[in-house]
C-alpha cells in the first residue's frame, strides 16, 4: 500500500548508513583489481564494452555530463560504455510516462512503483529479474523485507535502490531535558512527561510561558510513525483470523489517537498543526520555541546546524531516539527501505544474454571502488582521504560546482546492496549517534505485509480512500469529532470502496503466500 | 460608416476566385498561425480520444484497450462526483463574481491618478505578486493567518479577544483562496485594460467635461465605453475554462478540516491521474469539463449578442 | 483642465491616492521577505516568520549562485528563448490577429471558432511530445517556444483590438493604392503599439515563467532554462508532490529564495520598460490638460 500524501523528507547526502560502514577503508587499487578480475570471468560478453544508457532523475543544477572523471573510472571499473540521461527532478514522472510512450526506452530507467509502472511492467514493459538475483555477489545479499516491499506482487521489475529502513527516528532538545533534570523518555509514560515538562516547567528557564513540546505541521508522517509505538500495525496487521486489516481497525490505532487526542487538548502539540505549511515545520524547533520533533534520524544533524551553524560537538544541544516503548515493547515504523527501482527495458535489453551483462553491470557497481567514484568522485580531483579513512570532498567544500557537476548525481543509479561500502566525510558525534539510531531501530521495525500487494480498488481510489482515514484522525485530534465520527469514518471507508480494497488485498495476500 | 462600405463592397456578388485574389495579403497573413494551429493543436488532439481507452503509454495509443464510455461512467458514479462539482461550480462563481472584475476596478482606480510617478509605481508593485510561485504565496499566508501568532490573528485577537480559523475553517476556505487569486493576479490583469485605456483620448474626456460630466459619470460613459469589448470577449473566453481552477494553489491551501469543500476537479483529477487510469480517466474528466465549457460560451455569447455586444463570433 | 471639479471627486481622490497606496505596498512586502530573507541567515530566517530588514546579512547564497557557471549560462538560454519566443509568437498572433479581424475573408468564422475549440480542449502530455520528438525538435530550443508560440486567447483578443482600429485609414490607404499587406504593416501595426506592448510583455513573461516543456523536451543541461532550475531547487526544498530520495540534500532556505530572485528580477525589468507604451494616448492629454 503507497499513500499519496504531502511528504517532506529532508535528507543529507552521505548521512545515511545502513550498517558497518565505519570499516571500509582499505587500499582502492588492490580492491579494485580483485574486484575487476572477478567481474571479468563472469559472462563472455564482457571482453567488449557494452553500452548502456541510463535514465535517472537529477538533483544538481547541473547534473553529471557524459565526459566527467569520475564516470569513466565508473565505466573502465565495470567495462561499460554508459550514455547517462539525467532528467530534472522537477517532474521525473512525466518524463518517465512519455519516455515509455515514445517506444524508445534506455536500458536501464529508475522507476518509482506507481501506477504507471505497475502495469507497463504488468504490460511486459521490464524484465522480471526475481530469479536472477542470487547469481550475483551483490546483488543475491539484497534485504529480504526490502525485496519484498519493492516487488509487485512478490515480483521483482528491477533492482531496488537501497535505503536506511530504520530512518525514521525523533529528535529532542537535550539542553531542555537537562534543564528539567529528565532523561530520554524510553516508555510513553515517560514521553508523555517530557512533553508536559517541556510546555508547562519552563524548559528554556526564560521565566515566561513560550515553550511548547512537540511540533507537528499538516503532513500526517509524524502520527503514522507514533502510532506505531502503540502497537498499532504498520499500516495493514494480521487479525486472529490471519487475514488483514488496515492499521485503523486495531484497538491499539484508537488508544494511539486518544493519547493524541489528549495531548492536543493539554498543549503539548502546537495548536495550528493542521494547518501549518510543512515549509514552516521546522521552525520552532530550530528557534527553540518546540523541543521535540519527529520525523528522520538525519534530521537531526541539519536541526542542530541551523540551529549553530557549523557547529562543533560540545555545541550540540539535540539528540536522537528511534522510539518510545508501548504495550508491545518497542515498535517501530521502518520506511520502505528502498527509494525505486533499476528497471531494465525489454524493448533495448532484447536477450537473457544481454540481461546478464546488465545485471552483472548492476552487481559491480556495488563494489566498493565504483561506490566510493559514486559518492565521492576521483581521489585526488574530487576528494583527498584523510588518514582515518574519512574523506574531504575537496571539490564541494571549495566552493564552485565541479562536484555538481562531475559526480553529484552518479550515486542515483547506485543501489548499494548489499550495503553502502563508501567512504564517509567526518561525522559529528550527533551524526554517528543517528547511524547508531538507524542500526538499533532495524531491531524493532514492523513491516508492512501488503506494501508489495496490489489492488486494483486502491489504484483507483487510493487517495480518496486514504484521505477519509486520514482527514477523520486529524479532525478527531483537534476535537472536531469523537469515537462515533471515528466508526462513521470507517463506515465511509468501507462504502467507498474500502471493503473491495480489504479483499483484493487479502486475496493477494494468499496468493503470495501460497507461493513461497 | 466606413465599415458601411467595406460591407457593401462584400455583399456584392462577386465570385470565390475574385474574393481570394482581392484578400491574397489577408490570407498570407493568416497562414503561419493557422498552420501553426493545425501541427501544434490538432495534430495532437488524437490525445482526447485516450478518454475511451484503458491507455498505456508502453502500450500505446494502438495496443491500448477500448472501453467505450467507462471513464465516464466511473466519473459520475463515484460517490464524491457532486460534492466535487458543487465546490467547483461554487468557487467559479465567485471567481468570476470577485476576481475577474478585480483587474478592471484596479485599472479605473489606477487611471484616476494624475501624478504619473505615483502612478507608474504604483502599477510596478502591483504587477510583482504575479511572479511569487504558490509555495511561497501559500507560505506567506500560514505566516500571516494562522492562529498560533499570525499577525493577523494577532490584530484581531487584540480587538475581540478571540482568533478566527481562517486556514482550518471551512467557511473560510474560499474567502481565503479568492483573496490569494485577487492579490496574486489583479495587478498583473490590469495592462490589458490600460493598454484599452489608452485609445481614449483626452478630447472625449474635454467634451464630458464641457458637457458638465462629474468624476463618476466621465468613469462611466467614457473610460468604461473603452474597455467594454475587452472585458466582454474575456468573460465569454474565461467561461470557456469555467472549471480550471488552479491545482497547485488549491492543493497547497487543502487540509484535512477543509477538504470537504476544497476538493475541485482539478485536485481529482491530479488525485486520480497518479493512481490508476492515470492518462484516460483525467482526460475523460477533461472532456466533460470541456463541453461544459463549450456550453457556457455558447450560452455566455447568446446573452451577450442579445445585449447587443460586439461578441467577435 | 480643471481636475478636481467636485467636492465628491476630491475626496475620492484623496481615498484613491491612499487606497492604492496601501495595496502598493501589500503587494510589494513579500518580495521584500523574499529578497531579505536571500540575504538572512537561517537561524534567522526560522526565528523570524515575515521580516524585511535581516538582522546579519549575508551573501552566502548569491556569492555560490555566481560561483557556479550554471545559473548565468541558464539565465542566458532563458534570455535567448524568451526573446526569441517573444519575436516569433508577435509575428504569428499578430498577422493572424489582423487577417482574421476583417470579416470578409472566407472562413473567418470557421477559423475563429478553430481557435476558441483549442482555448477548451487540449490533446495533452503525451501526444504533444510525440509530435515534438517526430518534429526533430527535441533538446532544441525551438521546442521551448513552437508548443507555446500562440496563445488562443490573447490572439482572439488581439483580433478583437484590430476591429476598434478606425477603418477611415485603412479606406484611404487603399485608395492611395495600398495593399492589405501595406496597410498592416504601415497604419494597424503603428496604430496599435499599446497591445503590442501588452502582449510582447505577456509572451515574455510566459516563454519566461515557462519550465515544463524544458522538462519534457530538453536532456541537454546547458540547454536548461532558469526556471527548471529554480522549479528543481523549490522541489528540492519543499517536496509535495511525492516522495524525495533520502540522499539529496535539501537546499539552504536563503538560497531557495536567492534563486528566486535571481530568476524572477530580469523578467520584472521589462514592465517598466515598456510601461511608457502605456502611458501614450488619454493619460498624456489629461496631464498636460
Amino acid at each position: 500500500m503507497k499513500r499519496y500524501k504531502k511528504k517532506v523528507l529532508l535528507p543529507v547526502a552521505g548521512m545515511v548508513v545502513v550498517a558497518g560502514l565505519a570499516a571500509c577503508g582499505g587500499n582502492n587499487d588492490e580492491s579494485a583489481n580483485a574486484s575487476n578480475n572477478g567481474t571479468n570471468s563472469n559472462g563472455d560478453l564482457s571482453e567488449e564494452r557494452m553500452s548502456v544508457r541510463i535514465m535517472a532523475p537529477s538533483f544538481a543544477p547541473d547534473p553529471v555530463g557524459n565526459d566527467s572523471p569520475a564516470l569513466q573510472a565508473i565505466e573502465d571499473y565495470t567495462n561499460m560504455d554508459i550514455e547517462l540521461q539525467f532528467v530534472a527532478n522537477a517532474n521525473y514522472e512525466d518524463r518517465f510516462n512519455v519516455t515509455l510512450a515514445s517506444g524508445d526506452l534506455p536500458e536501464i530507467i529508475v522507476a518509482y512503483k506507481d501506477a504507471s509502472f505497475i502495469s507497463a511492467a504488468e504490460d511486459g514493459a521490464f524484465w522480471d529479474v526475481t530469479d536472477y538475483l542470487d547469481d550475483y555477489e551483490n546483488l543475491s545479499g539484497a534485504n529480504e523485507v526490502v525485496l519484498n516491499n519493492a516487488s509487485i506482487n512478490g515480483r521483482q521489475y528491477g533492482i531496488y535502490r537501497s535505503r536506511p529502513l530504520g530512518r525514521n527516528a525523533a529528535t529532542i532538545n537535550t539542553q531542555w531535558l537537562e534543564n528539567l533534570g529528565l532523561e530520554m523518555p524510553t516508555t510513553i509514560e515517560e514521553f508523555h512527561e517530557v512533553l508536559r515538562a517541556f510546555t508547562y516547567d519552563d524548559p528554556n528557564q526564560s521565566g515566561q510561558d513560550d515553550t511548547y513540546g512537540m511540533v507537528v505541521s499538516e503532513w500526517e508522517g509524524p502520527w503514522d510513525q507514533m502510532q506505531v509505538w502503540f502497537g498499532t500495525p504498520n499500516e495493514w496487521g494480521e487479525n486472529e483470523n490471519g487475514e488483514l486489516e488496515p492499521d485503523f481497525m486495531s484497538d491499539e490505532y484508537r488508544d494511539a489517537l486518544a493519547f493524541f487526542r489528549e495531548m492536543y487538548e493539554e498543549g503539548l502539540v502546537n495548536e495550528d498543526f493542521a494547518i501549518m505549511d510543512s515549509g514552516e515545520w521546522f521552525d520552532p524547533f530550530v528557534s527553540q520555541q518546540a523541543g521535540m520533533v519527529v520525523d528522520v534520524a538525519d534530521q537531526a544533524n541539519r536541526l542542530q546546524n541551523q540551529i549553530t551553524d557549523d557547529y562543533s560537538d560540545d555545541e550540540i544541544i539535540v539528540d536522537v531516539f528511534g522510539g518510545v516503548e508501548g504495550p508491545n515493547g518497542l515498535q517501530i515504523k521502518p520506511t520502505t527501505g528502498y527509494h525505486g527501482v533499476l528497471a531494465i527495458s525489454t524493448t533495448s535489453v532484447e536477450t537473457e544474454e544481454e540481461l546478464r551483462r546488465v545485471l552483472q553491470f548492476l552487481n559491480d557497481l556495488s563494489d566498493e571502488e565504483p561506490q566510493n567514484l559514486s559518492y565521492n568522485g576521483v581521489e585526488g580531483v574530487h576528494h583527498e582521504v584523510n588518514e582515518d579513512g574519512t574523506v574531504d570532498i575537496t571539490s564541494q567544500s571549495e566552493g564552485g560546482d565541479l562536484f555538481d557537476r562531475e559526480v553529484r548525481d552518479l550515486n542515483q543509479f547506485q543501489v548499494a546492496i548489499p550495503e553502502e561500502k563508501f567512504k564517509l566525510p567526518p561525522q559529528s558525534a550527533l551524526q554517528q549517534r543517528a547511524d547508531e539510531v538507524m542500526e538499533e531501530n532495524m531491531e524493532y521495525v514492523v513491516p508492512n505485509p501488503a506494501e508489495p500487494l496490489v489492488s486494483n480498488t486502491y489504484r483507483e481510489r487510493g487517495s480518496q480512500l486514504d484521505n477519509i482515514i486520514d482527514d477523520a484522525r486529524i479532525q478527531y485530534i483537534v476535537g472536531q469529532i469523537d469515537e462515533s465520527g471515528l466508526d462513521e469514518a470507517v463506515e465511509r471507508w468501507l462504502n467507498s470502496g474500502g471493503t473491495e480494497y480489504m479483499q483484493e488485498i487479502n486475496e493477494a495476500y494468499q496468493e503470495a503466500q501460497a507461493a513461497q | 460608416m466606413a465599415k458601411n462600405t467595406t460591407q457593401a463592397l462584400e455583399t456584392n456578388k462577386i465570385s470565390f476566385w475574385d474574393k481570394m485574389k482581392r484578400d491574397r495579403w489577408l490570407y498570407f497573413l493568416v497562414l503561419p498561425g493557422l498552420i501553426w494551429f493545425i501541427v501544434f493543436k490538432y495534430v495532437p488532439m488524437w490525445g482526447t480520444l485516450i478518454a475511451f481507452q484503458n491507455y498505456s503509454p508502453f502500450l500505446g495509443f494502438w495496443g491500448s484497450e477500448w472501453v467505450g464510455f467507462d471513464h465516464f461512467e466511473r466519473l459520475f458514479q463515484n460517490p464524491d462526483f457532486f460534492r466535487v462539482l458543487r465546490n467547483t461550480l461554487i468557487l467559479a462563481f465567485y471567481e468570476t463574481i470577485f476576481v475577474f472584475p478585480a483587474p478592471i476596478i484596479l485599472a479605473l482606480m489606477l487611471n484616476e491618478i494624475r501624478m504619473t510617478g505615483y502612478k507608474r509605481t504604483i502599477q510596478t508593485l502591483v504587477y510583482m505578486p504575479n511572479f511569487l510561485s504558490w509555495v511561497i504565496i501559500a507560505s506567506l499566508t500560514f505566516v500571516f493567518f494562522t492562529t498560533n501568532g499570525g499577525v493577523v490573528n494577532m490584530i484581531i485577537e487584540y480587538f475581540t479577544g478571540s482568533t478566527v480559523n481562517f486556514l482550518g475553517d471551512p467557511n473560510w476556505f474560499r474567502t481565503m483562496i479568492i483573496g490569494q487569486q485577487i492579490w496574486k493576479d489583479a495587478g498583473f490583469g490590469t495592462i490589458i485594460f490600460l493598454a484599452a485605456l489608452t485609445s481614449v483620448s483626452k478630447e472625449q474626456y474635454e467634451a464630458a467635461i464641457v458637457d458638465g460630466a462629474g468624476r463618476f459619470r466621465r468613469m462611466w460613459h467614457v473610460t468604461l465605453p473603452a474597455i467594454r469589448h475587452v472585458i466582454i470577449i474575456l468573460l465569454i473566453l474565461r467561461m470557456g475554462n469555467f472549471l480550471d481552477q488552479g491545482f497547485q494553489q488549491i492543493y497547497l491551501m487543502t487540509n484535512a478540516l477543509n477538504r470537504q469543500v476544497a476538493e475541485v476537479f482539478d485536485v481529482y483529477i491530479y488525485f486520480t491521474g497518479i493512481t490508476q487510469g492515470a492518462f484516460s480517466h483525467s482526460t475523460a474528466v477533461g472532456l466533460f469539463k470541456g463541453v461544459v465549457g463549450i456550453v457556457l460560451i455558447l450560452g455566455t455569447r447568446y446573452i451577450a449578442k442579445r445585449l447587443n455586444q460586439e461578441t467577435l463570433f | 483642465m480643471k481636475q478636481h471639479n467636485t467636492p465628491m471627486g476630491r475626496v475620492f481622490d484623496v481615498f484613491n491616492y491612499i487606497f492604492l497606496g496601501i495595496i502598493g505596498l501589500a503587494m510589494v512586502l513579500p518580495f521584500m521577505y523574499v529578497i531579505a530573507g536571500s540575504l538572512a541567515t537561517e537561524a534567522e530566517l526560522a526565528a523570524r516568520p515575515f521580516f524585511i530588514l535581516p538582522e546579519t546579512i549575508t551573501f552566502a547564497a548569491y556569492e555560490y549562485i555566481f560561483s557556479t557557471t550554471t545559473f548565468l549560462r541558464s539565465i542566458g538560454v532563458s534570455i535567448l528563448v524568451t526573446v526569441g519566443g517573444t519575436i516569433t509568437s508577435l509575428a504569428l498572433t499578430l498577422t493572424m490577429g489582423y487577417a482574421l479581424s476583417k470579416t470578409r475573408i472566407i472562413g473567418h468564422t470557421v477559423m475563429i471558432y478553430l481557435v476558441i475549440f483549442t482555448i477548451i480542449f487540449q490533446g495533452g502530455m503525451v501526444p504533444t511530445y510525440l509530435l515534438i520528438r517526430d518534429l526533430g525538435l527535441l533538446d532544441s530550443l525551438w521546442a521551448l517556444i513552437l508548443p507555446i508560440a500562440m496563445n488562443p486567447m490573447w490572439l482572439i483578443i488581439v483580433i478583437s483590438f484590430f476591429r476598434t482600429l478606425p477603418v477611415e485609414l485603412e479606406e484611404s490607404a487603399k485608395l492611395d493604392g495600398a495593399t492589405d499587406m501595406g496597410v498592416f504593416l504601415k497604419i494597424a501595426l503603428p496604430l496599435s503599439k499599446p497591445i503590442i506592448a501588452t502582449f510582447t510583455l505577456f509572451y515574455a513573461v510566459q516563454y519566461w515563467g515557462d519550465y515544463f516543456n524544458a522538462l519534457l523536451y530538453i536532456t541537454d543541461n546547458a540547454k536548461y532554462p532558469v526556471m527548471l532550475l529554480l522549479q528543481n531547487i523549490m522541489t528540492m526544498a519543499d517536496v509535495r508532490f511525492g516522495e524525495v530520495d533520502q540522499l539529496v540534500e535539501q537546499p539552504d532556505q536563503s538560497l531557495t529564495l536567492a534563486v528566486i530572485v535571481v530568476a524572477t528580477i530580469p523578467i520584472m525589468f521589462v514592465y517598466p520598460f515598456l510601461q511608457k507604451y502605456f502611458a501614450k494616448g488619454m493619460l498624456l492629454g489629461s496631464v498636460k490638460g
